[in-house]
């Protein structure tokens, strides 16, 4: 079964390689969402059903901190597991990331098979139930 | 910041910066962009009709890193990051290829150099070479399969550094 991912990334190029390299990576993925900020993420989780979020960082008008912020205080949508991918790699953004609810985080650069291991832990036993 | 303490704190002769800007263009061009960088001898005409973008940090090391591709190196690796033909890129995409490739390159190289510190990027923005007079910079040219890349990086005030 194929898992619906919504990709957030105010950068256009960045959303299209993720979606290439999620296609790379042997990782099923049935539909594929896109959005450039947290607000269009928040609009796009309230009308599809996602089963993972792939976010970055610095985006405008709702940045990546925020997204995270007003999803897990989302009584529904703090369910869905949320990967932050970005260039920061600095232990601070990591841990505050990860306080803030991300499941998990990926820096760049990354390859297919990194991306599929860590989408594969986060959704952790649904994964699991599904293979 | 007073003119005296800038470039106090640089990169040229630092062996940890230079061989980390080297791994990282090695990593993430093999990682995100399908091809490999090796180091090479400085020949700098190639950069006048190259592809540049300039990136900014600020925190507790300031500074910024300038990024130049072959044009059409450009366009190839580009091609490659999407998943396109080169003929089928538009201008845009050339563009936002650049910046997003000086992001990644930028944010690998700071996070490794200085992975305890508290550093934010600004926007990549597209941008003629530049070559940067004094010494401290710390400049680098690569070989790519596709053509031509170099990276200048250079620290701009002192007074926030930690180590």
């Amino acid at each position: 079964m194929a898992y619906s991912v919504l990709i957030v990334d105010d950068s256009p190029v960045m959303r299209s390689f993720i979606r290439r390299v999620l296609k790379l990576s042997g990782f099923e993925v049935g539909e594929c969402m896109e959005a450039g900020n947290g607000e269009e993420a928040l609009e796009q989780l309230r009308a599809h059903r996602v089963d993972v979020i792939l976010t970055d960082i610095n985006m405008p008008k709702m940045n990546g901190e925020e997204f995270l912020r007003r999803l897990c205080a989302d009584g529904v949508l703090k369910t869905i597991p949320a990967v932050v991918i970005s260039t920061d790699a600095t232990n601070e953004r990591i841990v505050r990331m990860i306080e803030l609810g991300a499941q998990g985080y990926m820096s760049k650069p990354f390859t297919p098979e990194t991306l599929r291991e860590e989408l594969e832990r986060v959704l952790g036993d649904r994964h699991a139930s599904r293979t | 910041m007073p003119p005296e303490l800038e470039q106090e704190y640089t990169l040229d002769g630092d062996r940890a910066a230079s061989d980390t800007v080297r791994e990282v263009a090695a990593e993430v061009l093999e990682a995100m962009f399908f091809t490999e960088a090796a180091l090479t001898n400085c020949e700098h005409s190639w950069l006048r009709s190259a592809r540049c973008a300039r990136i900014r940090f600020e925190g507790s090391h300031c500074g910024e890193m300038l990024l130049g591709v072959s044009a059409e190196a450009a366009d190839l690796i580009a091609a490659s990051f999407l998943g396109l033909e080169p003929m089928e890129l538009t201008d845009g995409e050339r563009g936002q290829m650049i910046q997003e490739l000086s992001n990644i390159l930028c944010g690998a190289m700071l996070s490794r150099l200085w992975p305890e510190s508290k550093l934010a990027l600004g926007s990549p923005e597209l941008t003629p070479w530049e070559e940067w007079p004094g010494a401290g910079n710390l400049h680098r040219c690569f070989v790519i399969p596709e053509g031509s890349l170099g990276i200048s990086v250079r620290l701009t005030a002192q007074s926030g550094v930690k180590e």
